[in-house]
């Protein structure tokens, strides 16, 4: 077993793990955060989706304790103070989410892109979730979503860098 | 077209009611659940495609620590199972013998996955291996392999229908044309995997959690294959990850879980990996049809005869049903007047196909809609004129009995036409082209085949707040039908949305409705709670006659949660009639109501004929592609997609059910499909077995053909099958419309179009050299 020490969420962790865990099993039965979903196991779906650093990553593909001494937001994290983040509310007013299993890493890898990109372009939104896979959507309203929330919309800097 | 009334509910764009619970990750699937003790099953299944079980030693895994309990047929009932009750041939763990690669065959419980994937590494079994036969034309043959025993030919069903005078109607004809059409194994790909957990307490009830779109039939079939009464199972379904079909009937993986639990004495969960998912889930079934239409010089359908062969698999599951609506949309698509069909069912030794979107519609609709542009070709007219010709009406009664209550199909093909370009676009220069193609499916679920039902029963009560509780067997699988029915409910009581819950996750309480498939979640089961609102509604009217004083012929307005008597200002609360009720009559609001289409019945099983739905839906597709010349890669560069929907009752999500079935139908027509090798699924993962990602899709526009269905709920149909099954014929025809190679095979990969297009450069050449 190894110590994994992590900012999860915004908060300081602390757990035992195996040292062939993946992070998203250890998110999901370590620290029982089951928004983030596991489609396939190899990398190719994208559900597990989270924040590493800031920077979108396949939980599944990532062992725990590479996770050590490093920052992971996953769904769980996005709110602040039960407030919604504008993807959020955009997914729910453009009815982006049909049965929601991809929508946690959907959202993650959506939010990934706003914050580096506040008004981002359709083909920049398509290029940003194409490694997560939905089989209800079409993505049409996904990406009509993404592209609805614009800098300056209930978005400040500092809300930016929300649990990170 | 009947104008529309003003709506409070009806006709708004408003999102899911579990939406935010969608985007916080809040919801609740199976795999997030854990009970206390519970352990965790893996399957042990053949690698063989067709062999007998000669020994199983699960000595060692038995031993391994950590492992619960380890099952072979032994431990199980050896209840024969199926879809069908009449052809049940499928054991939960096989005993004698191996049909295909991935047949169960022994399972286990451990601690938890890890030891359970050891333990599964330590099971020995000896088999002795049969000549197999993977292709379903081969396997018809005599002379091969034989599956079972008692089946000839390996065929286990064949299903003739015939209406009017086929041969008249060929001898009539001026042109006659013959293809062949082949289709692939579609497997369901929902992103979350199939997954169970069975519990039994000390009594021997069993409470099953299911990720499934008709909590009612697995306990219907669990007890069969346990051996346990209905009364003692209880199924339980959280949220469902994507369905489409494919989680409506057990999996051998159910009734393991159970024997599993049972055996260990503690909860055990089973989850599919996605290899499990490709190789062993019911996917859509692989047909070969062979297609024959007779038409008049000027473009009239006069004849079509198809022999439609299905590639069964190694089990019995839906095979006869799909196949006879594969017939049943060849021949009632269109005005023809004569039509012969023959669907024959041939086992093979590979995975087993099941119910995935389209029950058969996108299989007929690739062969009929590729061949009505062949015929159009010839017939030197334009392939919109000539369905245009052809095309259904409403009011019309085909051939096979089909009452045509409402029909769009007209509008849907010019309107879809029109907004694609098609004039501009048909003659465009370079590898660029459009093609359109219809759709007709049962627009309401059908009134079945096979002594099924179509019927939804739904209770309804209205709590002393004013609030509403709707109690239905049919799941919301992600398309938005708590959504759909909440809003019938609210226009009918003048509730809002919000005050609106549905309840259909748990069989112990749930009506023994028929659960969610063939697109009829809408309009039967929305009927059905139209009727029980409107029942309440008497109810709380009568209670706000006695409050106000006034006599049986007053009439009231229910709009946000008050009752309003008409002609004067005066109005009560629904909470306030609701209490009234409870006090004064002795009796809370309850409703109970059952829908069963009155114009519908399952047609003749022998001859087939009858009005097989409700309603029908109709649509058209227009799509517009670009072909590399070099790759004969294909990029669709628009769809446009016009459906008759009857009335949309939530435009937001029919637009969500269309988009995501043009997505599905647009995999079906370039990428998907099990590829096999001696009987072996070879694509068994997300990169080898493609579905089309954000950047693969074009920009989709639908069209909503209002046609107001006069048997649908607020005049709507059904719109969750429809939109995949005229994508990968109208892009098929795009395909030849740039290129003019026609390909008859899905899907559409790009080794065939290049294939096609050096055949035809090389004799283009040559008649070129010629001259």
């Amino acid at each position: 077993m190894a110590k994994l020490n992590l900012q999860l969420n915004g908060r300081a962790r602390e757990l035992s793990v195996s040292p062939h865990q993946t992070l998203v099993d250890v998110i999901r039965e370590g620290f029982g955060l089951t928004g983030t979903k596991k489609g396939c196991g190899t990398g190719d779906c994208g559900a597990c989706t989270v924040l590493l650093d800031g920077k979108p990553v396949n939980s599944c593909l990532v062992l725990a304790v590479e996770a050590d001494g490093h920052e992971v937001t996953t769904i769980e994290g996005l709110q602040s103070d039960g407030e919604l983040r504008p993807i959020q509310k955009a997914f729910i007013e453009h009815g982006a989410a049909q049965c929601g299993f991809c929508t946690p890493g959907m959202i993650i890898s959506a939010e990934a892109l706003l914050r580096k990109t506040p008004n981002p372009t359709e083909e920049q939104a398509r290029r940003a979730i194409s490694g997560n896979l939905c089989r209800c959507t079409g993505y049409q309203k996904i990406v009509e979503a993404i592209t609805s929330v614009k800098a300056g919309r209930g978005e400040s800097s500092t809300e930016n860098h929300h649990g990170d | 077209m009947a104008t529309n009334p003003a709506y409070s509910a009806i006709g708004k764009r408003l999102p899911k009611q579990d939406s935010e619970s969608l985007v916080t990750g809040e919801a609740k699937y199976l795999d997030d659940l854990k009970l206390p003790g519970m352990l965790y099953g893996r399957i042990f299944r053949s690698p063989h495609p067709h062999a007998l079980i000669k020994r199983i030693n699960t000595a060692a895994a038995e031993s391994l620590p950590g492992v619960k309990a380890v099952i072979t047929a032994d431990d199980t009932e050896k209840v024969k199972f199926c879809h069908l009750p009449v052809t049940p041939n499928k054991l939960a763990l096989n005993d004698e013998k191996v049909r295909f690669v991935g047949d169960e065959v022994a399972a286990v419980a451990a601690v938890d996955w890890e030891t359970a994937d050891k333990a599964l590494g330590l099971i020995e079994v000896e088999y002795e291996l049969l000549p197999a036969v993977f292709d379903p034309l081969e396997a018809m043959q005599p002379g091969a392999p034989q599956i079972y025993e008692d089946c000839d030919n390996n065929i286990p069903a064949r299903i003739a229908r015939n209406f009017g005078d086929v041969d008249k109607g060929f001898a009539e004809a001026d042109y006659i044309f013959e293809d062949t059409y082949k289709t692939p194994l579609i497997p369901a790909c929902s992103i979350e995997p199939h997954c169970c957990i069975a519990s039994f307490d000390h009594l021997g009830n069993l409470t099953f959690w299911v990720s499934t779109q008709n909590p009612n039939n697995y306990q219907k079939a669990l007890s069969q294959v346990l051996k346990i009464p209905q009364n003692r199972i209880r199924v339980i379904r959280p949220k469902v990850g994507g369905a489409f079909g494919n989680k409506s009937v057990i999996l051998p993986m159910d009734p393991i879980a159970a024997f599993l639990a049972k055996k260990a004495g503690q909860p055990v969960k089973l989850v599919n990996s996605r290899e499990e998912e490709f190789t062993t889930t019911r996917g859509r079934y692989a047909m070969v049809i062979q297609l024959k239409t007779g038409v008049s010089r000027d473009g009239k359908l006069l004849a079509r005869e198809a022999k439609v062969i299905t590639n069964n698999g190694a089990y019995n599951n839906k095979a006869t049903g799909i196949s006879l609506l594969t017939s049943n949309r060849i021949g009632n698509l269109y005005r023809i007047p004569n039509s012969r069909t023959e669907a024959i069912i041939v086992y093979t030794n590979t995975q087993y196909g099941g119910a995935m979107r389209g029950w058969g519609g996108p299989q007929a609709h690739f062969a009929v809609e590729s061949q009505m542009d062949t015929i159009a070709e010839k017939l030197g007219m334009d392939p919109l004129e000539l369905r245009l010709k052809n095309a259904n009406q409403t009011g019309d009664t085909t051939p096979w009995g089909w009452l045509i209550a409402s029909c769009g199909l007209s509008e849907c093909l010019e309107q879809a036409a029109e907004k694609i370009g098609w004039q501009e676009k048909r003659n465009l220069s370079g590898l660029r082209g459009v093609g359109i193609a219809s759709v007709l499916h049962t627009g309401s679920g059908s009134a079945g085949t096979h002594g099924a039902g179509n019927f939804s029963e739904v209770l309804l009560k209205v709590y002393s707040d004013g609030a509403v509780g709707l109690i239905v067997g049919e799941s919301d699988i992600g398309q938005g039908s708590d959504t759909v029915l909440s809003q019938i409910a609210s226009e009918v009581l003048g509730v809002p949305l919000n005050k609106i819950t549905v309840a259909s996750e748990d069989t112990n309480f749930t009506p023994p409705s028929m659960g969610t498939w063939g697109s009829k979640v809408t309009f039967i089961s929305g009927n059905a709670v139209k009727m029980a609102a409107e029942d309440a509604r008497l109810q709380l009217a009568a209670a706000a006659k006695r409050i106000l004083e006034v006599g049986d012929d007053a009439r009231f307005a229910f709009v946000d949660s008050r009752i309003h008597l008409e002609g004067s200002g005066q109005s009560i609360g629904i909470e306030e009639a609701s209490n009234y009720c409870v006090q004064k009559f002795g009796k809370p609001v309850t409703a109970k109501a059952v829908y069963e289409p009155p114009n519908a019945n399952p047609p003749d099983p022998k001859t087939g004929f009858g009005n097989y739905c409700p309603t029908y839906a109709f649509g058209a597709q227009a799509a517009e592609v670009e072909v590399d010349p070099e790759t004969g890669r294909v990029k669709v560069l628009r769809i446009v997609a016009a459906h008759d929907v009857g009335k949309a009752i939530n435009p937001l999500l029919v637009e969500g059910q269309i988009q995501g079935g043009v997505a599905q139908g647009m995999g079906y027509a370039l990428f998907e499909g099990a590829r096999e090798k001696d009987g072996r699924v070879v694509n068994d993962n997300f990169t080898t077995n493609k579905i089309l990602n954000a950047t693969e899709m074009p920009w989709m526009e639908e069209i909503l053909v209002e046609t107001l269905d006069p048997h649908g709920p607020f005049n709507a149909k059904g719109i969750g099958e429809p939109p995949l099954i005229a994508t990968a014929p109208a892009i098929a025809n795009a395909v030849y419309n740039a290129t003019g190679v026609r390909i008859k095979e899905l899907p559409i990969t790009p080794d065939k179009i290049l294939r096609e297009l050096i055949i035809k450069r090389e004799a283009e050449g040559c008649s070129s050299e010629k001259e």
